[in-house]
């Protein structure tokens, strides 16, 4: 075992990595009724970050949340996150509109490795909320559209009311050069898509396994079944790509929350291979 | 620089001295009546009265880890009404640990590591820039707990300014760094005569003859065994009496999980963060937003807890994880033992 | 804006968790900055017609306890039951293990009739409840940092450990290892600084359980220091006899 060298002077007069810095509200809209859309903006120096990050978002007073980054840094300098209301920092985010002011710290942990994705084709199953994480590397890959094969993307929520980004999913199904398929667990009187748990939607896609990456987010059982119709279609396991969902409370690897076994999902994290994942064991 | 020793009648006026220059923290006597389940009578306080120093201590509750590390610490502070304005909260001033054991000094160079690595959190630097450490040799276990020589925590190399020998009516002085010498500035140290650097072989045959090692097999074997123990048995048996209450990782010399907190002034103008300790065993340590609780078992807390101390934080620092101090032992009133767990891995295997 | 009113009352108990209140001090006046009291039965005379928040200690003893704490729930916005009487029945609840009519002579002798009263129960048992501040008696940190959290609307959370915790931090020598039984270990924290281990007392467990308590272990490691079921039992009782574990093996 290699010991790490550490400067303790140097370390003594390092920026306190706790700090937020402020970020201003652009954009606020409640998607569904727990999910709102916030797009913000960094005070000062712009935030640079790459799609699959997350950043802690501060409520002053309240406490942090971690929260993934669902825009692409090809959009442009302002940042887009997608906030399920489930606890205490989150629920007060509800209340927040544009104008509004946060902390923010990070990005924070690594990021989907689009440029060993390059020129290959890669297909997206998300669930539900799996869509945000998602979402900043759909942007990527649609914004430089050139530099990828064939591009599918599978996307299901438990009802219609609960599906992200409808009006975006939408336009994307009408672009021409990507395949997009949309279901629900169940439907209502006005849906007229795909019913059903997700993995139904493999029968409607050829996939080209030796050439494609999966990028697959959702709930562990969603996860879980993707996962196996992915290997069925032979896709290899380091080419099936997740993003884990833990507390990350510090977002240096230091508070210990995140840890599954000897992994920091904050840095080492939170975008792992199948690979990765299934030696972890307590990954998902 | 040519050896010295410093009697015991000499170390007042020396903790005297230290005083002027450094807040001093040492072991002092704490409790009369304790029973025979434990010796844990000292503790780790600041000192007021240099005779109330007792370097003849054994076991101690906390370690001098309380004195880096706080429990609960203000990190960040900010303004509720108009600008924010976040400022971090460093706070340090130079002090003195007295009287730090072996496997102390282990664990503390441990958290240099955990704290310094990738992205260092000057709120910990800082104190630790601000620390000078004499070490206190062991000539003997502090009690059957220990199992300090297996972890190889009982020789640290470094991590110290000055370490005492302790033999018969003196320290034998070892000045470790430019520091350590500045300690000493107040000190009526003498030339060790001889008789001293006899006696100081004595120390190292006496503590040889006195330290075994415990567990089956060397400690760099540990987290290829814990490896192979992840789906055995053991932990849902020990994890019967776990209480999970927490006690094994307040108690521990090198644990450092932390959770954070947001406080409000009660007169609504001010906010700040607090960082206090936290705990793998609790229940909610690893349970996200939604309520999915990742490590919801005992058993699963319990496992995660023994492969941070003998295999993650080794593999993530190259330093000990556990240092064999036999604190979380001695605070688990169902009596779960790290050794004991080591031994019954390593033998099951 | 109007400033919110609270307003603070006592059902059957000793009023001590209202008197630490007061005990806060001065660290009350930016509270009484930023809300006006309605009122405050320990403290001062006067009622008003609307609450926003009520403060109430006591446990339900009387069929009077229940229509006051009725009454109360009527004219509040938020209910906050404080101390181990409102939250957990306190030491009152120990007489619904006796024969009620021996507590009843006991007490008022042949006075008895003259006073009705019921089975001792929190205030949960008849109203909503919608925070609440554990202790015999009350923390006035905690107090504290409730109203603190009310008046920004930040949801106010107890710790979810046991009392082991800060025990630990605060250097004592387990109790345990002296030979007392000590119920901290499945006790909720959130006592300190008032750690009774601290002054050398073991934890009688005035702040109920923590959530999932190891029954299981508790049974097996007590009997290795000695104690038998029933002695735990005993122990358990005078402030956590409300919780079905401890009831049902009564």
């Amino acid at each position: 075992m290699t010991q790490v060298s550490i400067d303790i002077a140097a370390g003594a007069r390092a920026p306190s990595p706790y700090v937020p810095r402020m970020a201003r509200i652009l954009a606020a809209e409640q998607m569904t009724e727990t999910e709102r859309f916030f797009r913000l903006q960094a005070e000062g120096e712009a935030m640079r970050y790459e799609p699959g990050q997350f950043v802690e978002v501060m409520v002053f007073g309240i406490g942090e949340a971690p929260i993934s980054i669902c825009s692409s840094p090809t959009q442009g300098e302002a940042f887009e996150l997608s906030v399920r209301s489930v606890g205490v920092v989150t629920n007060r985010l509800k209340e927040f509109k544009a104008g509004d002011r946060v902390g923010i710290r990070g990005p924070f942990g690594n990021h989907f490795d689009y440029a060993a994705m390059k020129g290959q084709d890669v297909l997206f199953v998300a669930g539900g909320l799996g869509l945000a994480p998602t979402r900043s590397l759909i942007r990527y890959v649609m914004d430089k559209r050139k530099d990828f094969g064939k591009v599918t993307i599978l996307f299901g929520a438990r009802e219609p009311k609960w599906l992200l980004f409808r009006s975006e999913v939408e336009a994307w199904q009408k672009r021409g050069d990507v395949d997009v398929h949309v279901t629900v667990d169940r439907g209502d009187a006005s849906w007229k898509g795909n019913v059903g748990v997700i993995t139904r939607l493999f029968s409607k896609v050829a996939i080209d396994a030796p050439r494609t990456w999966a990028v697959i987010v959702g709930p562990p059982v969603m996860f879980k079944f993707a996962v196996l119709e992915a290997l069925a279609e032979g896709i290899p396991e380091h080419r099936i790509i997740c993003s884990l969902e833990r507390h990350m409370k510090c977002g240096v690897g230091k508070c210990g929350h995140c840890q599954i076994r000897g992994i920091y999902v904050c840095r080492e994290g939170p975008v792992f291979t199948y690979e990765q994942v299934k030696r972890l064991r307590e990954g998902i | 620089m040519l050896p010295q020793v410093l009697k015991k009648g000499d170390l007042g006026a020396w903790i005297e001295a230290l005083g002027k220059t450094w807040k001093v923290a040492a072991p002092v006597l704490k409790e009369t009546s304790v029973s025979d389940r434990t010796d844990a009578k000292f503790g780790w306080e600041w000192v007021v009265d240099p005779a109330e120093v007792r370097l003849d201590y054994t076991v101690t509750v906390l370690g001098p880890k309380k004195f880096l590390w706080p429990s609960r610490q203000t990190v960040l502070a900010y303004a509720l009404a108009g600008e924010p304005n976040p400022q971090a909260v460093i706070e340090h001033e130079p002090q003195v640990l007295l009287g730090v054991h072996p496997c102390d000094i282990t664990a503390i160079a441990t958290l240099d590591a955990a704290f310094g690595k990738d992205v260092p959190d000057p709120h910990y630097l800082a104190r630790r820039k601000d620390t000078a450490i004499v070490g206190l040799d062991c000539a003997a276990p502090c009690d059957e707990s220990c199992f300090c020589l297996d972890m190889g925590s009982l020789h640290p190399e470094s991590g110290y300014d000055i370490m005492l020998t302790p033999h018969r009516d003196r320290y034998f002085v070892e000045v470790k760094t430019d520091l350590g010498q500045q300690l000493l500035a107040g000190a009526r140290l003498q030339p060790a005569t001889k008789q001293d650097m006899q006696g100081r072989q004595a120390f190292t045959e006496e503590q040889r003859g006195n330290f075994h090692y415990q567990l089956p097999c060397e400690v760099k074997y540990l987290p290829e065994i814990l490896d192979a123990s992840y789906d055995s048995l053991v932990w849902e048996a020990i994890a019967r009496r776990c209480f999970s209450c927490g006690s094994c990782n307040t108690v521990c010399p090198t644990c450092y999980c932390w959770d954070v907190a947001d406080q409000i002034a009660v007169d609504l103008t001010k906010g700040c963060r607090v960082r206090r300790y936290d705990s793998c065993q609790l229940d909610p340590f690893a349970e996200v937003a939604g309520g999915e609780n990742f490590r919801k078992d005992r058993s699963s807390r319990l496992r995660h807890r023994m492969f941070r101390k003998g295999k993650y934080i080794l593999e993530q620092t190259g330093r000990a994880g556990c240092v064999g101090c036999g604190r979380c032992e001695r605070a688990c009133i169902a009596g779960i033992s790290i050794k004991e767990t080591f031994v019954q891995i390593a033998g099951s295997r | 804006m109007a400033k919110p009113v609270l307003m603070f009352d006592s059902l059957s108990c000793c009023e001590g968790c209202g008197l630490q209140v007061l005990n806060c001090e001065t660290d009350l006046l930016p509270i009484l900055e930023k809300a006006d009291i309605g009122r405050f039965r320990e403290a001062s005379d006067g009622d008003v017609d609307h609450y926003n928040v009520a403060f109430v200690e006591g446990s339900i003893v009387t069929p009077h306890d229940i229509e006051r704490i009725q009454e109360i729930r009527a004219k509040t916005d938020l209910l906050v039951a404080l101390g181990a009487c409102a939250t957990h029945g306190g030491v009152n609840f120990l007489k619904n293990f006796q024969d009620p009519d021996d507590v009843a002579k006991y007490v008022y002798g042949d006075k008895r009739a003259w006073f009705p009263h019921v089975a001792a129960r929190p205030l949960k048992a008849e109203v909503r409840v919608d925070a609440e501040i554990p202790g015999c008696p009350i923390n006035p940190r905690e107090f504290l940092e409730a109203a603190t959290c009310l008046l920004t609307g930040k949801p106010f959370k107890l710790p979810n450990y046991p009392v082991c915790v800060p025990c630990k931090l605060a250097d004592n020598v387990c109790l345990w290892h002296k030979g007392a039984a000590c119920l901290g270990v499945v006790t909720r924290a959130g006592c300190d600084p008032y750690l009774c281990p601290s002054a050398g007392h073991k934890c009688i467990g005035c702040r109920g359980l923590v959530d999932k308590p190891n029954t299981q272990a508790a049974k097996d490691v007590m009997a290795e220091f000695g104690l038998t079921v029933d002695d735990i039992l005993r122990e358990f009782r005078l402030f956590q006899g409300i919780y079905k574990e401890v009831a049902q093996e009564a």
